[in-house]
């Protein structure tokens, strides 16, 4: 197991929770209290870093499935079962966190709008990889029809950015083409560094769960050549 | 003030789902570190005999 316990490891997981101090001190006591919305605005500064960290491993999710297809190396796969699971538990802090900023900006706990119906229709699909995984009775096979599973979610991700602009729903959008200076200075250094506290905290899990899918692996083929000598 | 009570709820949440994951995550380090050891442990001396 030293390989699991590697120095870069734990120089990454290190940094993530250093970071993750300094982006609470940032969203609590360095940036503004936003005047409409009031003290539940600091809710955005975890919401959207947790779903673009979501976006990009579904898009670790694409590459590596697709590597995964056309090499059948199974180092590929390890990445794609990691970038899999995080993408859900990201999703899932989106998906529990939008809500409960919701009911009091818009009053109801959830809408049937574009942006939220397609979260939950990535979730759904990050959900069903897993259980792809789980259920097939032969490993390649699980992790090849995974593997179309995460490029189908990947399609869902431009339709869920570009959904706001496409069926103009309730759904803020902070940033994109033509928002200039969306956030004040103090709000945008605090979004900032939580933006890089959860990504690096991303990494270091992508990290650390590739490494359990390599070991999960190396232990079944052990078990494998034990029973066949 | 009913404000603080949404932004208790959204801020738990977040680090309740991270740490859950990260003890889900050690702990099946833990177990496929051992079950490693043990299966190396066992093919090297089946090897010896």
């Amino acid at each position: 197991m030293g390989t699991i316990r590697s120095m870069s490891l734990w120089v990454v997981l290190g940094a993530a929770i250093a970071l993750i101090f300094a982006a609470i001190y940032m969203t609590f006591l360095y940036a503004p209290t936003e005047s409409m919305m009031g003290p539940v605005q600091k809710i955005f500064y975890f919401h959207v870093p947790s779903a673009m960290v979501a976006y990009l491993s579904v898009f670790v999710l694409l590459g590596s499935s697709m590597a995964y297809l056309w090499t059948r190396r199974r180092v590929f796969d390890y990445v794609a079962v990691a970038a899999t699971e995080l993408a859900l538990l990201f999703c899932t802090v989106v998906l529990i966190t939008g809500p409960i900023w919701a009911k009091p900006a818009w009053g109801v706990w959830w809408t049937w709008e574009a942006r939220l119906t397609t979260t939950l229709v990535l979730w759904l699909i990050l959900a069903a990889c897993l259980m792809v995984r789980g259920y097939a009775t032969e490993r390649d096979a699980g992790a090849r029809m995974a593997a179309v599973l995460g490029i189908v979610a990947a399609l869902d991700v431009p339709i869920n950015y570009l959904a706001v602009h496409w069926w103009r729903g309730q759904h803020p959008q902070v940033f994109g083409p033509g928002k200039k200076d969306p956030l004040a200075p103090e709000m945008m250094h605090a979004f900032l560094l939580c933006m890089v506290a959860i990504l690096t905290l991303y990494l270091a899990l992508l990290f650390l769960r590739s490494r359990l899918a390599a070991a999960e692996d190396r232990a079944q083929s052990l078990m494998d050549r034990m029973r066949d000598s | 003030m009913n404000n603080y009570v949404y932004l208790f709820w959204g801020y738990n949440v977040f680090w309740a789902l991270i740490a859950l994951y990260v003890v889900f995550l050690a702990t099946r380090l833990g177990r496929v570190g051992q079950r490693l050891d043990r299966l190396e442990n066992s093919l090297s001396a089946s090897d010896d005999d």
